[in-house]
């Protein structure tokens, strides 16, 4: 299993051994969120773009979207999301999953943070 | 929630109370010019369900508190506030309206009397500056109006546990009598701090306290000790949410269109709007008359009314979906545009998920054609818009408490 890299939009993406990327959102993430009461996920098959819209995700507080951190074809959603949107703030980076990207190969991961940098970034963020 | 921009300078204020809560895990954010917590670690669901089921202590100091004294207090109030302040007793409180001639709200507010000659009046924190003026200008002789804002700090404490949590902190005996509204002076730790019931979160046992900026952390901290959670402002707009209650900025003042919105398109209106009948002449006295027959004469179905209040505020809740409800959003019956949700979020049932979360259900307050809110025919399926075209069902409800 590859490693996280990061987003400045708080997103995750790990690019597994069969090529697959395993997308989600950071503890940061979820923190700043809060509750989350609703997630619409795309459907399997949707072609996305790197930085496109992926996923929305609604708190008590607010709306707000997850965007794509790489390019592909949507293999997989955590359909476990729509009974359970809270597993997204009780675990972010593991049952919190939100879709599977297929990338075809092409899982360029240039311009993404590793977790040190991101660390950093949320440092500065205050 | 209404948010305007910063103080000139760019400078947010900050409440006798800041310290603490940035001290207490306290999420800061920007509100009508205000740096308050929006929630600390327990996070929203926890605050809310925590003032429903025993006590919730927020900070509201970043309110408006206007002190009108002198001889003249009385009349001036009667002729710039929608409610009768000659009908308030010393020791009570009463909800009225800054009203301006077309019978829309310049502002809600609340009104303490203390004396024949002594009020407080608070107002939103949105509206402190434009607040002042309205009165200000409206002043005849007697009167010295002081905005007491800084110097007198104001916290809420509201749930079922509040009294007993109270009454650990001062003298035995010295709350006001069991009657919403009433207010009395109580002595803590070597000074005065004014008790009221009064609240914002619908919960039958409630208090507002106001005190010196110098002596309230204290106050809090003992509050806290004595097991008040403390509350910040994303449950304090959720419980008044589901309460029914509005909030400038949502309820009154304009709609999403940009129409004023009527005093009377609130059910509140008749709590705090004189009836007609007395005497005196008040600010927007005519147009809120005809308001007041106009909703009068909708609850009897006749629509005919319905071009003094074309759209009235109503709750609802959304039936199988999840999606929370958003302020802005678009609400059709069948296929015509009937109004905007004016408020909108999720709030716990109060029963456990399978997993032992708090359960949530997504509820709100609409504007809404005010021949849809009073069929009785047919409780009105409402389909409510996000901005992306995604749909929930609704109806109009009693109430979501």
């Amino acid at each position: 299993m590859g490693e996280l890299r990061y987003t400045e939009d708080h997103e995750w993406v790990r690019i597994e051994d069969d090529g697959i990327a395993v997308v989600g959102i950071t503890d940061y993430a979820q923190e700043q969120l809060g509750e989350i009461v609703f997630v619409e996920l795309p459907e399997v098959g949707d072609e996305i773009e790197r930085g496109a819209e992926a996923a929305v995700i609604e708190s008590v507080k607010a709306a707000s979207e997850l965007f794509a951190p790489v390019s592909g074809t949507v293999a997989a959603v955590n359909d476990a999301l729509n009974d359970e949107p809270a597993l997204v703030n009780e675990d972010p980076a593991g049952e919190g999953w939100f879709l599977r990207i297929d990338t075809g190969g092409d899982g360029s991961l240039d311009g993404l943070m590793t977790e040190d940098e991101y660390l950093r970034y949320v440092e500065d963020l205050g | 929630m209404t948010e305007p921009g910063p103080p000139p300078g760019g400078r947010l204020r900050g409440t006798p109370l800041h310290d603490w809560h940035r001290a207490n895990g306290g999420r800061m954010v920007e509100f009508a010019g205000w740096e308050m917590p929006v929630q600390y670690r327990s996070g929203i669901v926890a605050e809310h369900l925590a003032t429903r089921r025993d006590a919730g202590l927020f900070d509201v100091s970043h309110m408006g508190r206007f002190r009108l004294r002198g001889p003249g207090s009385e009349a001036a109030l009667r002729r710039v506030l929608t409610n009768d302040a000659a009908t308030l007793a010393a020791g009570s409180a009463h909800y009225t309206f800054l009203a301006n001639d077309r019978g829309g709200a310049v502002d809600d507010a609340y009104l303490y009397r203390f004396g024949a000659d002594d009020f407080l009046l608070v107002v939103n924190a949105s509206n402190r500056a434009r607040g002042f003026e309205w009165i200000e200008e409206r002043l005849e002789g007697g009167v010295r109006l002081t905005d007491e804002s800084e110097a007198l700090a104001m916290i809420a404490l509201q749930g079922p546990g509040s009294e007993r949590k109270l009454e650990s902190v001062v003298p035995a005996g010295s709350l006001p009598e069991a009657r919403r509204n009433r207010h009395a002076t109580v002595r803590f730790e070597g000074g005065d701090l004014v008790v009221a019931r009064t609240g914002y979160t619908g919960e039958r046992v409630c208090f507002e306290i106001f005190a010196g900026a110098e002596r309230i952390e204290s106050l809090w901290t003992r509050l806290a000790a004595a097991g008040a959670a403390p509350v910040g402002l994303g449950a304090r707009d959720s419980l008044r949410l589901q309460a029914g209650l509005p909030l400038y900025g949502h309820e009154l003042g304009t709609d999403p269109e940009g129409m004023e919105i009527p005093i009377f398109a609130n059910g509140l209106a008749r709590f705090g709007v004189r009836r007609p009948g007395g005497g005196s002449e008040f600010v927007g006295r005519a147009a809120l008359e005809r308001q007041r027959e106009a909703l009068a004469r909708l609850a009897r179905g006749d629509a005919g009314a319905s071009a003094v209040l074309p759209r009235v505020v109503a709750p609802i809740a959304v039936s199988g979906g999840r999606r929370p409800l958003r302020a802005g959003q678009k609400v059709l019956h069948g296929d015509v545009h009937a109004g905007y949700v004016t408020s909108g979020t999720s709030v716990p049932t109060g029963r456990d998920d399978a997993a032992g979360r708090p359960e949530m259900r997504p509820i709100g307050l609409v504007l809404i054609d005010s021949a849809l809110r009073f069929r009785e025919d047919d409780p009105a399926r409402l389909r409510v818009l996000d901005a992306r075209g995604n749909e929930s069902d609704a109806a109009i409800v009693t109430g979501n408490l």
